[in-house]
């Protein structure tokens, strides 16, 4: 059939294509025109040169933090995975269908509030004089530092992905086909060897989605590394700020805001055709 | 008969309030194709469930080769199971989904691949050995599900209506390679399905299920020539069923009245106190009919209601005067000579050895 343009339909979808361009990919292009930019006197002038590309890919500071951010997000992504699991192996195998409705229901309402302000309850407990320091005092442990450290970032990124992690997984291995499980059972498969057998190679593809979305947002994420990590090491999204304060450096801040989403994108879509791949000759 | 493989001793199963399976006793013997049969929800499949350990039972004793079930774990156990989903791994190969359970079983890979490749040869379906379980026919991954119990060289294997999924040709075709696999290997088939034909078709011997209690256990022809019971009667499909009283017993038969007439059934003596209610059966294939008033003591006049083919084969349905719907079978070509249209009257009329006395309604 031939297709034929509608004039009804594109009204309704032109809104959103204009919305899109606007506010999507115009910024983007223009990002990417900024990174060729120069700035002259602590202001940036029209130019297209590559030096703010050489700069950034000499210093050693954008390496290491280039790294730094994805080894961090990767270990978070891989904590969250596995705290999230039995909590989501209960949910999906051991609970009622109705617990399991109110459990996932509950596990929305943390996105009910601001991030932001989770993140700083976080102060409260993990400080030098706070409360999980003073309950390790009570069995003679500690103090531990806690704030502005490492381990600081990663209950910060938790805390933004561990609740989105443990309903992903509850809802991929809900939909397991328990007859596959007793199947292996049935074949002489021990009851633990059950979830790396069968449950983990069923649910693949919903728990690489969410160690993924567990990436991308711990990867991206300002607030935990700036306020609990206390930027001693600097994450990419920390390198921004620093590089627009210091000297006006808008196009190197371009630079670094691009490679990020070029890794993102690499990463994610690895990701997807990992978990989309089948086993077997098709 | 040898010892039997397996004994089920008054074995009981509830969930909450509902029980699934009361006081069962049977006996499974070693090599015999056993059918359990029965309407959704009469206990078969929690039966065929308790053999496999995926179901404990609430009271009784399971023993398996002499040994007491009732609490070890499925995998403990040498059961394979061919699901009625079939229950193929999807993310793994038909040869990886056979070699499955000797992975489990610690057979070295070499070893394992090899008698998995035999099987799937066996099976007809080695070509499609690396092949994704995805792509394969409902016929193949039948197979590869068979393969996959029988390559751990079971005792017994428990089929939970392996076929249902199938069209009818398929249907009949596996029924083929079922039997022959079985006589071949000569190990026990627990069978568990609602298809009379299948169970007739394949089972030495067949269990029928009813609200969780067996009703009958014995040979097809035992059940279909002689119900225990009208729930029997009525569930092996085409039996005309009458409503009557005992009228008078003597050692060659028995006399029934029934609102459409009085008949006999040969039947040895029974305690049975004439004036008992009782539930007169003849199979719908063992009744003739004839224009002329037939000799036999047991005959009816009945009007013709209607007519149903099923290949060469007619099922006619009449009615008697006092309304009862009769069912006769015959062959196509015998119903042509006889020139029926509908409302025509005729006589039906068996033998006296043809015809069985029930007790009770």
């Amino acid at each position: 059939m031939k297709r034929r343009f509608d004039i009804y339909a594109m009204t309704w979808r032109l809104p959103i294509i204009f919305w899109q361009f606007l506010f999507f990919v115009g910024p983007l292009l223009f990002m990417v025109a900024i990174s060729f930019f120069v700035v002259k006197n602590y202001r940036m002038t029209e130019a297209f040169e590559f030096v703010n590309w050489q700069k950034m890919f000499s210093k050693g500071y954008f390496w290491d933090s280039y790294w730094y951010t994805i080894f961090i997000a990767a270990l978070s992504s891989t904590v969250a995975m596995i705290l999230a699991f039995p909590a989501s192996f209960a949910l999906a195998f051991r609970a009622s269908d109705n617990l399991r409705r109110w459990a996932i229901f509950l596990l929305i309402i943390p996105f009910f509030t601001s991030y932001l302000v989770r993140t700083f309850s976080w102060y409260v407990i993990l400080a030098e004089s706070g409360v999980l320091n003073a309950m390790l005092g009570y069995i003679g442990l500690g103090p531990f530092k806690m704030l502005n450290t490492h381990f600081g970032t990663v209950v910060g990124y938790l805390t933004l992905t561990l609740p989105l992690v443990v309903i992903l997984q509850t809802v991929t291995m809900a939909n397991v086909d328990k007859t596959l499980i007793e199947a292996a059972r049935n074949l002489g498969c021990k009851p633990l060897a059950t979830i790396w057998r069968v449950i983990l190679p069923l649910s693949k593809t919903g728990f690489i989605v969410a160690a993924l979305f567990c990436f991308i947002l711990s990867f991206g994420d300002f607030v935990a590394p700036f306020y609990l990590g206390g930027s001693q090491e600097p994450t990419l999204p920390i390198l921004i700020l620093d590089t627009t304060k210091s000297g006006q450096q808008w196009p190197r801040a371009a630079v670094v805001a691009i490679m990020m989403m070029v890794t993102l994108f690499t990463i994610a879509f690895a990701a997807i055709a990992l978990a989309y791949r089948k086993g077997g000759a098709k | 008969m040898s010892e039997p493989l397996v004994t089920f001793r008054n074995v009981k199963k509830h969930f909450d309030d509902f029980v699934a399976v009361r006081d069962m006793d049977l006996d499974i013997y070693p090599g015999e194709f056993l059918a359990i049969m029965g309407s959704s929800g009469c206990g078969k499949t929690t039966t065929l469930r308790m053999l496999a350990g995926l179901e404990t039972p609430t009271a009784g004793q399971i023993h398996i080769g002499g040994e007491l079930m009732n609490n070890v774990k499925p995998h403990e156990r040498d059961t394979p199971l061919v699901w009625q989903s079939l229950a193929l791994f999807p993310f793994l190969s038909a040869r990886e989904n056979v070699e499955f359970g000797l992975k489990m079983r610690g057979v070295a890979p070499a070893e394992r691949t090899r008698r998995a490749l035999e099987w799937l040869n066996r099976m007809e379906i080695g070509e499609f050995a690396e092949r994704n379980i995805t792509t394969l026919s409902g016929g193949q991954k039948q197979r590869v599900a068979l393969a996959r119990s029988l390559v751990m060289e079971p005792k017994m294997l428990l089929l939970d209506e392996p076929l249902s999924a199938l069209d009818a040709n398929l249907v009949i075709r596996m029924q083929a390679v079922l039997t022959r696999l079985q006589k071949e290997l000569g190990i026990t088939f627990v069978y568990v399905t609602h298809s009379q034909s299948e169970a007739f078709a394949m089972a030495d011997r067949v269990v029928i299920m009813s609200q969780g209690e067996i009703a009958q256990v014995g040979s097809p022809k035992d059940i279909y020539r002689a119900p225990a019971n009208r729930f029997v009667a009525e569930f092996v499909g085409r039996n005309n069923i009458l409503t009557g009283t005992q009228v008078s017993q003597d050692g060659n038969g028995i006399v029934v009245e029934t609102p459409s007439g009085t008949f006999i059934a040969s039947a040895p003596e029974t305690a049975r106190s004439d004036g008992s209610e009782v539930t007169f059966v003849v199979s719908a294939d063992l009744v003739s009919l004839s224009v002329e008033e037939p000799q036999d003591r047991n005959r009816v006049l009945c009007t013709l209601i209607s007519e149903e083919f099923v290949g060469s084969m007619v099922t006619l349905f009449l009615e008697s005067s006092d309304g009862h719907e009769f069912k006769v079978q015959m062959q196509e070509r015998d119903l042509i000579e006889l020139d029926l249209h509908s409302g025509s009257q005729i006589w039906l009329s068996w033998a006296v050895e043809n015809a069985h006395v029930l007790d009770g309604e």
